[in-house]
């Protein structure tokens, strides 16, 4: 059932919400149990099977923490041994059913060894839920998370509006909101929560669905992508995938609001940021956030040590020597992001995308480290290098997008040929024949008119154009909700212009009316089914 | 009642506001021509976004007007013949256009011919068989699973179950959509244009299109950006048909419709459509023109055979005078041309002088009733056709390609490459 779908707006929505609401009315424990069995519900409806592979999972992970709280302190040896069977239990239980295949093909490819590929049915959020049980299994053993029963561990796992595309939660964070939660109808929650989901909807509906529709048949045709086309390629897709992201992040903390229930940031305007640091802060925030505390922390942490046991230099700031960047930051930094590329899908192009963005971190991070010796002041530097930062980071995250699209490396490559100008520029003859002598200029320039449609070139720039504008120029969802803590610790920045002041979310008649048109807008567009691009993974 | 109760209030009143408003616009704009809503001037007398929904608005189109004669067939037919032009008999009158815009198969024909006759009193079926769109299967892009499951009958003839379900839907698209939405706003925006594409309620096309077209790029464009087209659809299908041996794809469709026609008291009278030589000269170059001979060979061996004589089979697919016009110089957007749009898609004036020959005896010596016995004749009579305009003559057909050599000029009509291939 997607959240984008006639059935779960006007059917499944209601129900569980009117449900919760009368039960929270009578016992808060019904109407969280109510709300566990709902999410169940939501989980089996895509495939029921599914839920006979979930089911088994929890129930193991439960009695993994239960072991680990018993034996925690007072047999460490065994919690160690508990927790690491806990995570390598989870870790081959999303290998075998995301990565088998995909291991199997790599040794065919890289030893001819001739393996049956075994294709395995994906369970729906699988790496989603994967994580958040071991970060659980992690927490528990580090003594964060101290008291839990099983329901509230079920209630966690199963919570429907993150359940199969995050964000990724910590149950730290979540338990002590159910806890609290009135259960019963709040109408501040429900405003909140209509604002979120309702532009969340529209940015998935308006703005992502419709440029996926323009740009698909240039990443399956046959014939080498021009330039121009190559950028409508690889530009329409980042934007769609950002519109979509974006839209399901707002719809789930939308969705999660009904209920009293405040998600972390997930998704932040991640176009604008300035640097590739600064786009990994906005971009899947609570990926970032699990990846930096179960693997980059730990292992830079225990490299250190080793170092330090080894009377080797360790990371110093400014006077960091190249051995000690490499080891402790460029190493742990693109080998975190192998991961990422690895979580995001069971392909060559996700881990070369991971990589990727691994190497571009560690040259943001040695930059960093080295513009203070030649470029001191900070205040100018900001000003002038900010803007070269942007571009620089806006390109290289453009560029990447190609390899989370493109079916074969060689497709990305293919496009980023396309891009350099490799294959050429064309303009579709339509629009050539009304250049008049400028015509002549641009063919002497290499520019070869076509029988392309003309009518598609200014659709996509029109589109693209607009939906760029509205990606950099404009405040987000968070931005125009701070005043009420959409996501959990977002409030009104200290300073912000005066015109945000004046259009920030209120719960007013106008923007009540204001958002009657968006979700109008979103409703009707509600005509063809899509999925979210990030419940694939 | 405090803000936030007030706002979730005023929001929900204003969200069923406006969909009810939005819904009632569309259904008074009717943008698909499904509801059949009173055309006004200077509003939504023309219905130029119903040309993308043709399958959907002619369904509907057709159930409203209760044909006598309906017209089946592609794009071809759709733009180049009119429904109400004069040169329709009047005991054929009135005429529906079903033909569907689009690549469609053959088998289209046939159910859309279903759908006319259980809709209404159909007494004539004219249908146009076109080379290239007859050996496609049923392309998934324009016959989708609604498209049938909208139809009156089902392929068998039965009543169709799934018809309500649909209808349902497709009321509701058309009313609650952000496309249905945006297309009845542009509906009202293009009446003003010089020249606004029409669906009319007989289902007939008004070329707006191409005029349009024509005016901003010049005939010669148009008919270079099509042969461009259809040069990949000829390699296509020649691929298709390298290692086809014995009777060609779709001839059993052909049968089906026959025997439909026969059975239901339908006077059903099929034509080959035109092509203009630059058209017809691709499949010189793809090494079809054996295929193209086959393909009427057998067609008439198969109409003679299942209509028993009964079934008149016109082929208008030649090299003559009303084909072979000439293509305006490119650069040139003021000279016309007088029979066809670009090399697939003739004019409602050639579409006309095909239905007076067809149905009321004109002399014009433009198409021939093909037969078992003449078809051969008629064959040969095109391979001289063009071996006397294109080899002897030297005329330049192909135009818009860029090597105007001719293929085929050997004396023997066929080219050596693919004179292996000749007729089964």
């Amino acid at each position: 059932m997607l959240f984008n779908s006639y059935l779960f707006i006007f059917g499944y929505m209601p129900v569980v919400l009117a449900g919760f609401w009368l039960l929270g009315q009578r016992r808060r424990d019904w109407a969280l149990i109510w709300l566990t069995l709902a999410s169940l519900f939501f989980y089996a409806w895509w495939r029921p099977v599914n839920v006979l592979l979930i089911a088994p999972s929890i129930a193991i992970n439960y009695g993994l923490s239960r072991a680990l709280q018993r034996y925690g302190e007072t047999r460490p040896v065994l919690a160690r041994v508990v927790l690491l069977s806990g995570i390598a239990f989870n870790i081959c239980f999303l290998g075998y059913f995301k990565y088998l295949t995909f291991l199997q093909g790599t040794i065919n490819d890289a030893f001819g060894a001739g393996l049956i590929l075994t294709h395995v049915i994906l369970p729906l959020g699988i790496s989603f839920i994967t994580f958040q049980k071991i970060a659980f299994l992690i927490d528990v053993h580090a003594g964060r998370v101290t008291s839990f029963t099983f329901r509230d561990y079920a209630l966690f796992v199963l919570f429907f509006p993150q359940l199969v595309a995050g964000p990724i939660v910590h149950y730290r964070e979540m338990m002590p909101q159910f806890h609290a939660a009135p259960c019963r109808f709040d109408a501040e929650n429900v405003a909140v929560g209509i604002s979120l989901f309702f532009f969340g909807l529209a940015k998935k509906l308006v703005f992502a669905d419709p440029l996926s529709r323009l740009i698909a048949p240039l990443y399956t045709q046959t014939t080498p992508v021009t330039m121009i086309d190559a950028w409508i390629a690889a530009l329409g897709f980042t934007l769609q995938i950002y519109f979509d992201f974006s839209g399901y992040s707002d719809m789930a903390l939308g969705l999660a609001r009904f209920f009293g229930i405040k998600l972390p940031v997930n998704f932040n305007s991640p176009l604008k940021a300035s640097s590739m640091i600064d786009f990994w802060l906005r971009w899947h925030v609570s990926l970032t956030r699990f990846l930096t505390a179960y693997i980059y922390n730990p292992l830079t942490l225990a490299l250190t040590r080793r170092r330090q046991a080894k009377g080797k230099p360790v990371f110093g700031g400014r006077n960091t020597t190249v051995s000690a960047f490499a080891t402790l930051l460029a190493g742990p930094t693109i080998l975190t992001m192998f991961v990422s590329g690895l979580w995001h899908g069971a392909g060559y192009t996700y881990v070369l995308w991971g990589v990727l963005h691994g190497l571009l971190l560690s040259v943001n991070h040695a930059w960093r480290l080295l513009r203070p010796r030649f470029w001191r002041d900070a205040r100018s530097y900001t000003r002038l290098m900010k803007p070269v930062g942007f571009v620089l980071t806006f390109v290289s995250v453009v560029f990447g997008m190609a390899l989370f699209r493109a079916p074969t490396i060689g497709g990305a490559v293919g496009l980023w040929q396309g891009m350099v100008g490799f294959h050429g520029l064309t303009v579709p003859k339509a629009l050539f024949s009304h250049f008049g002598p400028v015509a002549n200029w641009l063919q002497a320039l290499g520019v070869q008119p076509v029988w392309s449609s003309g009518s598609f070139l200014m659709e996509a720039v029109l589109r693209i154009g607009i939906l760029l504008l509205i990606a950099l120029c404009l405040p987000n969802t968070l931005e125009l909700l701070s005043r009420y803590e959409p996501a959990i610790g977002v409030r009104p920045p200290r300073q912000q212009p005066a015109w945000m002041g004046r259009f920030a979310w209120t719960p007013s008649p106008a923007w009540a009316v204001g958002l009657a048109c968006v979700a109008a807008a979103g409703i009707l567009s509600l005509g063809e089914l899509s999925e979210f691009l990030y419940w694939q993974f | 009642m405090n803000r936030p109760a007030r706002f979730v209030a005023i929001w929900l009143v204003s969200l069923l506001a406006l969909v009810l408003l939005i819904g009632a616009f569309n259904a008074a704009i009717d943008p698909y021509d499904v509801f059949g809503a009173p055309r006004i001037a200077g509003i939504d007398l023309f219905k130029p976004r119903a040309k993308n929904h043709s399958m959907l608005a002619k369904t509907y189109q057709i159930e409203r007007f209760h044909p006598v004669t309906v017209l089946l067939g592609s794009s071809r037919v759709h733009i180049g013949i009119d429904a109400h032009g004069a040169a329709w008999p009047a005991a054929m009158q009135p005429v529906y256009n079903y033909a569907i815009p689009g690549w469609y198969g053959t088998n289209t024909s046939y159910r859309s011919l279903q759908e006319a006759v259980a809709a209404g009193p159909v007494k004539n079926a004219v249908i146009f068989l076109d080379f290239q769109n007859f050996f496609a299967p049923e392309p998934t892009a324009v016959v989708a699973d609604e498209d049938q499951k909208r139809l009156l009958v089902q392929a068998d003839g039965s009543p169709n179950p799934a018809r309500r379900l649909q209808r349902l839907s497709d009321a509701a698209l058309s009313l609650f959509t952000m496309g249905a939405l945006l297309d009845s706003a542009g509906t009202i925006l293009a009446q003003h244009d010089a020249v606004v594409l029409d669906l009319p309620v007989d289902g007939s096309s008004n070329e707006a299109d191409f005029i349009n077209a024509a005016r901003a790029d010049g005939m010669y464009d148009l008919f270079a950006q099509k042969v461009a087209f259809e040069q990949d659809r000829a390699e296509g299908l020649a691929t298709f048909l390298a290692n086809w041996q014995g009777p060609l794809p779709n001839m059993d469709i052909v049968s089906r419709i026959i025997s439909y026609c026969r059975a239901h008291g339908i006077a059903l009278t099929l034509a080959i459509a035109p092509s203009h030589g630059d058209g017809l000269e691709l499949y010189w170059r793809a090494g079809l023109w054996p295929r193209v001979e086959q393909f009427k060979t057998e067609l008439a061996s198969v109409v003679a055979k299942d209509g028993g004589g009964a079934v008149p089979l016109w082929d208008f697919s030649d090299y003559s005078e009303w084909t072979t016009e000439p293509v305006p110089a490119s650069g040139d957007r003021k000279t016309p041309t007088r029979w066809y749009w670009e090399p697939t898609h003739f004019k409602k004036a050639l579409g006309a002088l095909m239905v007076r020959r067809m149905f009321d005896h004109d002399p014009t010596p433009f198409g021939v009733l093909l037969t078992p016995d003449n078809v051969a004749a008629r064959n040969a009579a095109v391979r001289a056709q063009r071996q006397a305009l294109v080899c002897e003559s030297g005329r330049a057909m192909l135009t818009a390609l860029p090597h105007p050599r001719p293929t085929g000029c050997d004396g023997s009509g066929i080219s050596t490459r693919e004179s292996h291939r000749g007729p089964t």
